[in-house]
């Protein structure tokens, strides 16, 4: 064994030490033929003859030579490495092919792995929490119901003790609440006051996860429990901003709200909570939940299980089925309407991502396709035009599998090399994608090029080089060519004619490939550009959203009266009213029904998004009064209930009927009459239809804690914050006015995760359209090259310029219009699966196919025209001429 | 080439090498490949080139050492000596080959054996 190993150790140095190796045995030799040479003269033979007889006995010097490398070295090794280098001189000497080839294989590659990172971060790899297979997401309502609003899917304190009192399949269920996170805070102390995020979370919630503090501790039960001391732990980017990473902080008292909180701990760099469950916001500090306090606010907690090893998700749902059946026995005098639906926490998180990302990875897998059979193309191509060489090699004794062999390496370098490059494009792209904090889609930031994706990346590279080289390979490597080859003087079009046939193939199916996909982006954008147009019931250009908190108990409607009014007198200000409800933002229900006065007991609860605002809202947010009027200084404390309702509710109630006038009663304790109907809003966004809606005044109902003000104005927002201090600070010195926001953005956050999408479909789109040209040119340039001659005896007999442009623009159409055709019919099916993905588009739009046919065709007329032209202004004689 | 000279057979001539090199004290390349021939007679081809191939092969496992040194007639040379690890290899190989000759030996004297009855 040691012998064994000593040999191949030896064997691996005699590779780096050869030159001094060779000299050695070279002297060896030398000697050896010397001693011989002396011995035979010695014998009596003649000088001559002895020489020849010791090189006799010697062998052939060179095969001699050739052994002893080969039985001290690693042949093998050596070979494949002067073949690399080989390679790598081919690539130096066709430079031009090289760089073509190098960005083509770059951008396939590196929109790959761009696009496997980000489907292996959301999809595949199991949320960065312990245990991760085994948490449950439990929620309330109909699970078949269309709409998710948040008030609808939370539970209820109550039915969380119950669940976690009865269930047999979890062994733990903690719960935060979301709605803490639409809530700020304001911090103040030592720097400018600031406004911050807070999410209230069980005690255990963080240890069930296995998110653990980077210094201090978690919640204990203690922190929990009602009217304990304010404890909070920080997030990392608070702790860096705002306390200069100071570990002393731990401990330390800080003032949110006027009121002293302790910080108990900070959290690690990677916010795995919030990523996961509050993408693209950002929380600033957690406290702990108390039940006690938030027993009676309704519908507050988002509920995670952790199930026992080897509960299946069905076990859970029936067992969970019990436990409700169970509460509501022991207890009849609870809220009878509530649910306890479950299903798999990353099915929650990232369900409703599966589709758009799955026909993204597709999509890129077409990319990469197209890339593929480009580089075959030029491959092949540029094989053709060293065949002579290679035949030469043959002739001169290269095996077949020899000459293969190095084919096939000389593809692995420019792949490798390529690999190397799409790398870089991918970190780049992936720097790019973790650093959108304001995409919504969880997880994003933890986006990187780990291993998995190098590997995936390694894996793609060896497909392109079975893929690109193996036919290229085949076609060159066949020893019956040779004879062939050495005679072929590339004469008129019979010398290539087979290639070219494989050529026109690659680049029909390229051009199929191009087609589904300028198809489907069209597709995703023209539903990008409906959403976009979509009215939203408020226009949000030109309009602001100022979160305004007022600080203690009590309330607060003069204080919020008498900033309106300085805000209003401001330049500059269109209008100014307060809401504490921003579309798109927040949503919550409260019920309402129509109050039959024959039938006090026929009580049609219904619910309705309920929004707390100021006289004046519509006006600042452009929602149509459709009748009635608007909250005005008559509706004041102890004036009669007044609410405004929204077409949609109004429509529900009275079908074809006034509403005004109407009275309700809202959540059973608020009697009023219908004042007003407005236009319905978008409240979860352009996505997402309407619902019922209800506006109160914010004099008549002291209920809401945290106010935006919305402020229409042509005004810069820097230049809007600068005047707001200016008018607000003599009110409320510590007011912070951070979070001063244009509605558009707010708009925008929504569309954002489908923006990217459509954004990397059209670059997919875009780089397949260009990349199908590429191919279309280089086969029609190099039938044209390969045709020289003949062109130039056609033109010498007479043939003009423009019919020979007009033949070979024919014929790149012919491939495009064979490319069209395969692509429209893979279109047509595609789209199909892209259905649930569109808005206010259908996947059969003549429109959309028409516009990518038209794009293709006129790529094609320019990747045919170019090479067309320079064939017309061959000159027939020295075309001729030409080998 | 005459009939009655054999090949060596794979493997052997590693061997030769080190047995020659146990009898004769450090010799160098030439010098191994002429005894070998002289010992081998008439019976033995050898193309004294691939006792080169044998001398790496042996050197890389350390079965022998190399030095350069200066030959009988002055001129400087390369030097075989068998090491401690390529003796006990002769020993075992030796063995081995002793073995695997006497069954040989064997099979064949009992087929010619039969035969001749």
């Amino acid at each position: 064994m040691n012998a064994f190993f000593d040999r191949w150790v030896a064997r691996v140095r005699a590779v780096f030490a050869k030159p001094a190796l060779d000299a050695e045995f070279d002297s060896e030799l030398a000697h050896h033929l010397e001693q011989h040479v002396s011995d035979l003269i010695k014998e009596g033979m003649m000088p001559d003859e002895a020489a020849r007889q010791a090189r006799i006995a010697l062998g052939g010097i060179e095969q001699l030579k050739e052994l002893h490398r080969d039985s001290r070295g690693l042949p093998f090794l050596e070979q494949v490495g002067r073949d690399l280098s080989y390679g790598l001189r081919v690539l130096n000497r066709e430079r031009g092919f090289a760089t073509v080839a190098l960005l083509v294989l770059a951008i396939g590659i590196g929109l790959n792995t761009t696009v496997f990172s980000l489907v292996n971060t959301v999809l595949l790899r199991p949320i960065p929490f312990t245990h991760a297979d085994r948490l449950v997401w439990i929620f309330n309502g109909d699970p078949a119901a269309s709409s998710h609003d948040l008030s609808g899917i939370a539970s209820q304190v109550d039915t969380w003790e119950g669940l976690r009192e009865t269930s047999r399949s979890l062994e733990q269920i903690e719960a935060y609440n979301p709605f803490s996170v639409r809530q700020t805070y304001r911090l103040t102390g030592a720097g400018d006051p600031e406004t911050i995020l807070s999410v209230d979370v069980s005690y255990g919630l963080f240890g069930m996860l296995g998110v653990k503090p980077l210094i201090g501790r978690l919640f204990l039960p203690e922190d929990g429990v009602k009217n304990a001391p304010g404890r909070i732990i920080l997030s990392h980017q608070l702790w860096q901003r705002r306390y200069g990473s100071d570990p002393r902080i731990v401990g330390q008292t800080i003032q949110i709200n006027g009121g002293p909180v302790e910080v108990i701990g900070v959290l690690p760099p990677a916010d795995t909570f919030t990523s996961v469950f509050f993408p693209a916001v950002r929380v600033d500090t957690y406290a702990a939940l108390s039940n006690d306090e938030a027993r009676n606010w309704g519908n507050t907690v988002s509920l995670i299980g952790h199930a026992r090893p080897g509960a299946s998700i069905d076990q859970i749902r029936s067992d969970l089925l019990l436990s409700v059946a169970q509460i509501k026995k022991e207890y009849p005098n609870r809220n009878p309407y509530f649910a306890a639906n479950v299903i798999s926490l990353h099915d929650w998180v990232a369900g409703s991502l599966k589709r758009p990302l799955q026909f993204l990875w597709i999509a890129a897998g077409l990319v990469l396709a197209i890339v593929n059979f480009n580089l075959g193309g030029l491959l092949l191509a540029k094989g053709a035009s060293r065949r002579k060489e290679l035949a030469l090699r043959c002739a001169l004794g290269a095996g077949r599998a020899r000459i293969a062999w190095q084919l096939l390496t000389e593809c692995f370098v420019l792949v490798a090399t390529g690999t190397l490059l799409g790398g870089l494009v991918a970190w780049g792209f992936i720097h790019f994608l973790a650093v959108r904090s304001s995409v919504e889609i969880p997880l994003l930031n933890g986006l990187r090029l780990d291993a998995s994706a190098l590997s995936f990346t390694v894996l793609l590279s060896a497909i392109t080089v079975a893929s690109c080289g193996a036919l290229p390979v085949w076609k060159l490597a066949r020893v019956g060519d040779i004879q062939k080859s050495l005679n072929d003087e590339g004469r008129g079009s019979s010398g290539g004619r087979n290639r070219s046939r494989t050529r026109s193939i690659l680049v029909i199916a390229e051009v199929a490939l191009a087609c589904v996909l300028a198809v489907s982006a069209g597709l995703l954008v023209r539903s990008l550009l409906n959403l976009l147009a979509v009215d939203l019931g408020f226009r949000p250009q030109n309009l602001v959203a100022v979160r305004i908190d007022p600080v203690g108990d009590g309330p607060k409607e003069n204080y919020l009266e008498e900033i309106l009014d300085h805000v209003r007198a401001l330049p500059g200000i269109e209008h100014a009213a307060l809401t504490d409800c921003v579309p798109v933002e927040r949503d919550r229900s409260w019920g309402i029904y129509p109050v039959n006065k024959d039938n006090p007991k026929d009580q049609r609860w219904t619910g309705a998004h309920i929004r707390i605002v100021s006289s004046g809202l519509f006006a600042a947010m452009g929602t149509t009064l459709v009748a009635g009027r608007d909250f005005d200084r008559t509706d004041a404390k102890d004036a009669p209930g007044a609410i405004i309702i929204n077409q949609a509710l109004a429509n529900q109630f009275w079908p074809g009927e006034s509403a005004v006038g109407r009275q309700v009663n809202v959540n059973g304790n608020f009697p009023g009459a219908v004042i007003g109907v407005v236009a319905n809003v978008r409240h979860d966004g352009p996505e997402i239809p309407s619902g019922n809606e209800m506006y109160l005044s914010l004099h008549q109902v002291n209920d809401g804690s945290s106010w935006d003000m919305i402020v229409r104005t042509k005004l810069p927002v820097a230049a809007l914050t600068a005047g707001l201090r200016d008018v607000l600070r003599p009110i409320d010195a510590t007011l912070p006015l951070t979070k001063v926001r244009p509605m558009q953005a707010l708009v925008d956050r929504t569309l954002s995760s489908r923006r990217l999408l459509v954004w990397l479909i059209g670059g997919f789109a875009a780089i397949a359209v260009g990349l199908s040209a590429l191919g279309l040119y280089g086969v029609i340039s190099y039938m044209v090259s390969q045709q020289t001659k003949e062109i130039g005896i056609r033109m010498a007999l007479g043939a003009d310029a423009s019919t020979v442009q007009r033949h070979i623009v024919l014929q790149t159409m012919k491939l495009a219009f064979c490319g069209l055709a395969f692509g429209i019919g893979t279109a047509f099916v595609a789209g199909r699966g892209l259905n649930s993905m569109l808005y206010g588009v259908s996947p059969e739009d003549p429109t959309n196919y028409f516009v990518a046919t038209l794009i293709l065709l006129t790529c094609a007329l320019f990747a045919g025209y170019i090479p067309a032209r320079h064939a017309s202004r061959v000159d027939p004689l020295i075309a001729l001429r030409t080998d | 080439m005459s009939k009655d000279k054999i090949d060596l057979l794979q493997g052997t001539l590693d061997l030769l090498v080190l047995q020659t090199l146990t009898c004769m004290g450090p010799m160098h390349g030439y010098g191994i490949a002429r005894r070998i021939e002289q010992v081998g007679g008439d019976v033995l081809i050898l193309n004294q080139g691939t006792i080169y191939a044998a001398l790496v092969r042996l050197q890389q496992g350390k079965m022998i050492s190399a030095e350069w040194g200066t030959s009988e007639n002055n001129r400087k040379a390369k030097f075989y000596e068998i090491t401690a690890r390529g003796r006990k290899r002769l020993v075992e190989e030796t063995e081995n080959w002793q073995r695997v000759s006497g069954v040989v030996h064997r099979i064949l004297d009992a087929a010619a054996g039969e035969a001749a009855t």
